[in-house]
């Protein structure tokens, strides 16, 4: 009898955070949910529509062109950031593993950017590449590499790639780290028996260092996936609510604010933003199942 | 499988983190009209009750203009002692989403100033402001400026306090020393763009990374070639749409003024374009007469002066492109609801718009105000019968994306010749189509 007592008695302590879980999680999410099925006229919920929000998203211009438009830079956004990003902290994680003088002051200064804010990192980076005054452009000046110079935020051709180098410098210091973790929690004792068998250099990068670190390249990659699609600061801070110039950096969580947001009146939008809220959640947790039993079957134990 | 664990704790809350940011703005407004304001919205406005002790909270979009409220507030108080006025200002781009979620909420506004039109149309029709048909002072504000803030249903949801003008400002020891005169029609204009860019100034002072600027510099450069208020009219009637040759004229105009705007103006803001003005890189630069108080603050060492739109014919008159920039308005939810009132009649009355057309160098709505400064007096002067509406933000500023924004972002396609004016004008009139009905 006192045994199950106590039993239910630990639930209890459950509750204050499950109260904050449903609070600030399930209800968001379950209100989004429901608010996508309706119409909404201002901030007035009007009828219920079924999927109506859904389908205009998808079918009705321009929210279908912009809806793809802002996918394919989120695809972008995440292609490039894995060589830019996971493919440079991951070689800087082997050189800080491997014998090297000021090891700590290299992990320090790569985890630097991090601990600005965002906000200020896109600040920052706007006056170096404003394309009257700024540092780059004029550094590029200086040392006779006037052909080189152009507006890097302000042209379609190179806003986007812009960013995601922005972006790249300031979240490598994280994956630097989580990958050094990821090597020294790789046993020596299994190089050791390596090197008995001769294997050498890259033979034992490809062979043991990179299956075994595995679990940290899952994590930054599935990491690194959710916040290419869920990118949104960077831009906003440096090309406003449009994903300007002419929509070349629009990602679709900046679609989602505007549609939330963005007219002031409130509009029919909230449903369509709620839509499209939906469909991102479905895209991300989506895609994130698919890729972790993807990279399951690579993982291997010695 | 620590790592398992960790990761779908951490995929979760990302994913939550998407979801929330529609959590807090999607209740349904169901606040009851205050016992004040009749379900029809016309308040009576007592002056016993309007005095009685409160505090009021004035939200604004103006952060830049603290200084100048104390100084109004403090007038106020001279007469109401017992309110007490708080200003909270927020910055401009934020204002909106701010404004919206408190309006929504039903806590924390009092009075606040009210975007024009469209915007202001947007909040009265979803209950969220207090009808002032018939307050004091009213009267004394033309009609056309009412428009600003009215609802669909007619009725009047605020006090347009600040007109503001689109002009070309320029710097005119500069166009003294160059020999030019203030061009009369478009042709002179560029005849003398083309003088200034000779001699190796940068002709116009232009910035196109906000949008809003391209289309105010279109309102100023393109009224005279798709005609002005007779335009305004057939489209607003239905007679004619934005694809009318007129329109598109006026479209090809920006896009020939290119060659006269500074390198890379596209990927410029306000601020760059500001600099190349006051620094005597550039000659002209359009904006809203509330860059005025701008070039005040910023001590500039040369003369401004301003032109307007141009005139079709050498010898007419311009127009002068003319809007209300924002009015007073009363939350519907406000608690104080006789005293926001009370605080509106002061802003609509002559003393108000004197004393703020002085300590914020703006220009008033209210009819016999004289602005001190002189560039303001000839603004308000043309006002009175050469006006004509900056008719992208006056009527075209709704839908999703609004029409406006719509027009914007194609200026910026066609600057990056992805559009041609033909393909800018119609994508503008495909996103009117969604929601504007002509008024037969």
């Amino acid at each position: 009898m006192k045994k199950t007592y106590s039993k239910h008695m630990i639930h209890l302590f459950l509750l204050p955070a499950l109260v904050f879980y449903v609070g600030f999680m399930i209800y968001p999410i379950a209100s989004a949910l429901l608010n996508s099925f309706f119409e909404w006229n201002g901030f007035l919920r009007g009828d219920f529509v079924w999927f109506k929000n859904f389908i205009r998203l998808f079918t009705e211009s321009p929210f279908q062109e912009t809806f793809f438009n802002a996918l394919e830079h989120n695809v972008v956004f995440f292609i490039v950031l894995i060589p830019a990003k996971l493919m440079v902290a991951y070689a800087l994680a082997l050189v800080l593993h491997g014998k090297l003088k000021g090891k700590e002051f290299y992990k320090t200064v790569f985890f630097l950017p991090k601990l600005l804010s965002v906000i200020v990192v896109g600040y920052l980076f706007s006056l170096i590449l404003n394309p009257s005054y700024g540092a780059l452009n004029t550094a590029l000046d200086a040392v006779g590499l006037d052909s080189w110079t152009r507006p890097w935020l302000g042209s379609p051709a190179t806003a986007l790639l812009s960013i995601i180098f922005i972006d790249s410098w300031y979240e490598f210091g994280f994956a630097v780290l989580i990958f050094l973790v990821g090597l020294q929690s790789i046993s020596s004792e299994i190089y050791e028996a390596a090197k008995i068998d001769r294997a050498t250099g890259l033979t034992l990068l490809f062979r043991i260092t990179i299956p075994l670190s595995m679990p940290s390249i899952m994590i930054m990659t599935i990491l690194t996936f959710i916040s290419a699609f869920e990118s949104f600061e960077l831009v906003y801070a440096m090309e406003g609510t449009s994903g300007g110039p002419y929509y070349s950096t629009d990602v679709l969580a900046l679609f989602f604010y505007r549609l939330m947001f963005g007219s002031a009146g409130g509009g029919e939008s909230i449903g369509l933003g709620s839509a499209l809220a939906v469909v991102l959640l479905f895209l991300i947790s989506g895609a994130t199942a698919i890729s972790m039993g993807f990279f399951k079957r690579k993982e291997v134990d010695y | 499988m620590v790592n398992k664990k960790w990761l779908v704790g951490a995929s979760l809350l990302a994913l939550a983190s998407v979801a929330a940011a529609c959590g807090g703005n999607n209740e349904s407004n169901t606040s009851s009209p205050s016992p004040s304001s009749s379900a029809s919205g016309s308040a009576e406005v007592s002056v016993g009750a309007g005095d009685e002790p409160a505090k009021l909270t004035m939200y604004s979009w103006r952060p830049e203009d603290a200084d100048g409220y104390a100084a109004l507030i403090e007038e106020f108080n001279k007469e109401h002692p017992n309110i007490e006025v708080e200003f909270k200002p927020f910055k401009s781009t934020e204002y909106n989403t701010i404004l919206n979620n408190a309006l929504n909420s039903g806590t924390g506004v009092d009075i606040l100033q009210l975007r024009p039109y469209d915007v202001a149309a947007a909040l009265a029709d979803s209950n969220f402001l207090t009808a002032i048909d018939g307050l004091e002072g009213l009267d004394q504000i033309p009609d056309t400026y009412l428009d600003a803030a009215r609802g669909s249903d007619g009725n009047v949801y605020g006090v347009p306090f600040m007109l503001n003008n689109a002009v070309i400002f320029y710097n005119k020891e500069m166009f003294e020393e160059n020999g030019l005169s203030v061009p009369e029609t478009y042709e002179e204009f560029l005849a003398v763009c083309e003088a200034l860019k000779s001699k190796g100034i940068t002709p116009i002072a232009q910035s196109g990374k906000a949008g809003y600027l391209l289309s105010m510099t279109h309102a100023v450069i393109g009224v005279d070639a798709y005609g002005g208020n007779d335009f305004a009219s057939e489209v607003l009637t239905g007679k004619t749409n934005f694809n009318d040759a007129r329109f598109v004229e006026s479209i090809q105009r920006m896009k020939d003024l290119t060659a006269y705007f500074p390198k890379d103006f596209i990927a410029m803001e306000d601020k760059d374009a500001q600099t190349l003005f006051y620094n005597h890189d550039a000659a002209m630069y359009i904006n809203g007469s509330h860059r005025l108080e701008t070039f005040q603050a910023n001590d500039l060492d040369f003369t401004v002066d301003f032109f307007t739109g141009f005139a079709k014919n050498k010898g007419e008159t311009p127009n002068i492109v003319t809007w209300v920039d924002g009015s007073y308005a009363v939350a519907k939810s406000s608690k104080h609801q006789e005293q926001a009132l009370t605080f509106l009649k002061f802003v609509a009355s002559k003393s108000f718009g004197q004393a703020f057309s002085e300590k914020l160098t703006r220009v008033s709505p209210i009819a016999g105000v004289e602005p001190a400064d002189p560039l303001l007096q000839r603004m308000a002067k043309s006002n009175v019968d050469q006006s004509t509406p900056y008719l992208i933000l006056t009527n075209f500023n709704m839908g999703v994306p609004t029409s406006k924004t719509t027009f914007e972002d194609s200026l910026q396609g066609m600057y990056f010749d992805k559009l041609t004016p033909e393909e800018v004008a119609s994508e503008f009139q495909k996103s009117v189509d969604k929601w504007f009905k002509p008024k037969s």
